[in-house]
């Protein structure tokens, strides 16, 4: 059975000064995680090493890099999700944690429950005995000015961020040699966002879904908007329906187009290995590893392909 | 369990304005490209009349198993909360203020794992979660691991008019809460003696949470459809006994817990919430009823597909546009009530539909 593996580092309009290092490290984070799959690694590792990689990449807006709250705080969605058992795990709101995918994946292993949020998702984190960072390493100077700025405009910014800032959630799916799906998105939420407030990323069948049975599905855009219509959810519904995985996608986007009037993108795989990268916004870095080949792209319709990975 | 009557356009032209009405809207609002094969079965059933069937609302107070002295408790306070949101419905209010009624009066009464009443997590702490939802437009609000708050059902409704966000949590949902002037409880005041009772219990070293959960799921919900066919939800609990700090369940999960939509109706679920959230319980029976099944076809083919997937037990109050609706439950027991055309209907155990006159006090 053919691996495959595809990454999403946000759709968005992405501005052209980061549009080179978007697309550098979706291409990275997809031959890292590709590497998992060819040494014989699960879908569940090689999508929490891709998504670890684009966490600690700072062009992204999660892990290093994350935008900051309405109190100029980091705080962090993530999720992963196991085709075979339907198991899952999420941490919503955590602090100081740089890989909050890979805590996630703690709470989907070590605990019997689904999600944790906010301070208990620190203290689960303190327990097992789990790195943390100190706030200050996860901000990059960028963020800091952008966030400035954002404060100075005020209520004039509020309809920009539903439009075209701030939506470079992360993630990936993958489909391994045994058949196997799973899928992780982690972010940093939108800029200025409310103390507390939770986006889809860490909501099972909003921000990601992944069943053996139809496929895996990471999601990106306006976290609210996806929420509305648990994107991931009808993408796979879609799927188990008999269409194709790029029909499922680029009807899902289409129907929260129309109900809820907003853009966004989402990465899809199938257990027999047929994928999408598909968006309505502006752009979506994203890139594809199949049969040794690096697929990727930035711009509605563009799909290069890339030398080939090991 | 599912009561529906229909009957040709001759017999009830007076009915025929406010459907034709109805119809109008929907398609107004563009759902051309979803689905035709639906929107032909759907303007078959609105071109009979439906008599009696809207307004309607169903609650629940949870499925599990019910020890024996809370059965006529639970009953009793289920059958309170469905006419007090009946009663909203047929003042000509909204499904949305209907549920939100029907789940504060189920917070407040201590039987229900839900705001006074709710399981403590392994700390002795109250953390709840609670959503709404409108089909009409798709908003939602949910609070999660919310605490010192009497009836978290509301401050998710002021999640959904009063941010540009979907869901908060934990502090940030309690500083969203003072912000608001929601009145702020001690934790205590929210803890009962049976509540702390069992949350000892299962402190000791071989205490099973998980199967003593069985005891007393309690979540609460409500689903309804009003008179203009706007259809809402309202789920709210306490979660699981003895659960982690900052644990999330089910319940604040869109699609999970609770999920409404004008085209398809509205569910409302209740049960071991980490297997709801895996298979997104909510969400899938409605996509079964967006495909043309019935609200009591579609909640046990969701319940089934759960219990086969991910080994879990649960229940489900449904609702469908036209009114129609079902109570279904794969636990033992699960403490339901309906309103409709002037009559309660409501149940416990297993294939048991009881009906009283709604204005009958017992």
């Amino acid at each position: 059975m053919k691996a495959v593996l595809v990454v999403h580092g946000g759709a968005w309009a992405i501005p052209d000064e980061l549009a080179e290092a978007s697309v550098k490290g979706v291409k990275a984070a997809a031959s890292e995680g590709y590497r998992v799959l060819g040494t014989g690694g699960s879908a569940l590792d090689a999508v929490e090493k891709a998504v670890r990689a684009m966490e600690d990449n700072p062009v992204f807006d999660a892990g290093h890099g994350a935008v900051l709250n309405a109190d100029g705080e980091v705080e962090l969605d993530a999720i992963i999700m196991d085709g075979q058992t339907l198991g899952s795990g999420a941490v919503s709101c955590v602090q100081n944690i740089a890989n909050p995918v890979s805590l996630a994946r703690a709470v989907m292993e070590k605990t019997d429950h689904v999600m944790l949020t906010s301070r208990g998702a620190n203290l689960f984190a303190e327990r097992i005995g789990f790195k943390t960072a100190p706030t200050e390493t996860l901000v990059t100077a960028y963020e800091r000015r952008e966030w400035e700025k954002a404060k100075e405009y005020g209520a004039g910014v509020k309809e920009l961020f539903h439009s075209q800032l701030c939506h470079d959630t992360v993630g990936a799916v993958a489909v391994d040699s045994c058949g196997n799906v799973a899928c992780a998105t982690s972010t940093g939420g939108i800029r200025n966002k409310m103390v507390g407030r939770v986006g889809d990323s860490p909501v099972i069948g909003a921000g990601g879904y992944a069943d053996n049975r139809s496929g895996a599905v990471s999601c990106t855009g306006h976290g609210e908007s996806i929420l509305k219509v648990t994107l991931a959810r009808l993408i796979i519904f879609h799927i188990e329906q008999g269409k194709e995985v790029e029909d499922a996608v680029a009807l899902s986007l289409r129907y929260m187009d129309e109900r809820v009037h907003s853009g966004g993108g989402a990465i899809a795989v199938s257990p027999s290995g047929q994928w999408a990268a598909t968006f309505t916004t502006e752009r979506m870095a994203w890139a594809a590893a199949e049969q040794g080949t690096l697929w990727y792209g930035l711009n509605p319709q563009e799909r290069v392909q890339d030398k080939p990975v090991q | 369990m599912t009561k529906w009557l229909v009957c040709e356009i001759e017999h009830c032209s007076a009915y025929m304005d406010q459907s034709k009405r109805r119809r109008g809207r929907r398609e107004g609002d563009g759902r051309k490209s979803y689905r035709p094969s639906l929107r032909k079965e759907r303007s078959k059933r609105l071109s009979l009349c439906l008599v009696g069937m809207l307004p309607v609302l169903v609650v629940h107070g949870g499925a599990g198993q019910i020890p024996k002295e809370r059965v006529e408790m639970a009953s009793a306070g289920v059958r309170a909360a469905a006419r007090a949101g009946y009663a909203v419905l047929q003042g000509g209010r909204s499904s949305m203020d209907a549920v939100v009624e029907a789940v504060t009066n189920l917070e407040n009464n201590p039987s229900f794992n839900a705001g006074y009443g709710s399981v403590l997590n392994v700390k002795g702490e109250v953390e709840m979660d609670a959503i709404v939802m409108d089909g009409r437009t798709l908003a939602s609000g949910a609070v999660s691991a919310v605490r010192n708050i009497a009836n978290p059902i509301q401050l998710a409704r002021l999640v959904m008019e009063q941010t540009s966000h979907l869901c908060l949590t934990a502090g940030g949902a309690g500083q969203f809460a003072r912000a608001m002037g929601m009145p702020e409880v001690p934790g205590d005041s929210l803890i009962t003696e049976y509540a702390r009772m069992r949350w000892k219990k299962n402190l000791a070293p071989n205490a099973n949470p998980v199967e003593s959960q069985m005891g007393k799921m309690g979540t609460v919900g409500a689903v309804a459809v009003d008179e203009d066919g706007n259809i809402a939800c309202a789920t709210s609990t306490g979660g699981m006994l003895n659960k982690m700090e900052g644990r999330v369940g089910d319940t604040a999960c869109i699609g999970c817990g609770g999920y409404a939509d004008n085209r398809a109706g509205a569910v409302s679920p209740t049960g071991h919430g980490e297997a709801i959230m895996k298979v997104t319980l909510a969400r899938l029976i409605l996509f079964h009823m967006a495909q043309g099944m019935s609200p009591e076809e579609a909640s046990d083919l969701g319940l089934a597909t759960m219990k086969e997937r991910v080994e879990g037990l649960g229940g489900v109050v449904t609702v469908d546009p036209q009114g129609r609706w079902a109570a279904r439950f794969t636990s033992t027991q699960m403490a339901w009530a309906a309103a409709q055309g002037g009559t309660l209907h409501f149940g416990v155990f297993s294939g048991e539909d009881v009906t009283q006159d709604i204005g009958d006090p017992s």
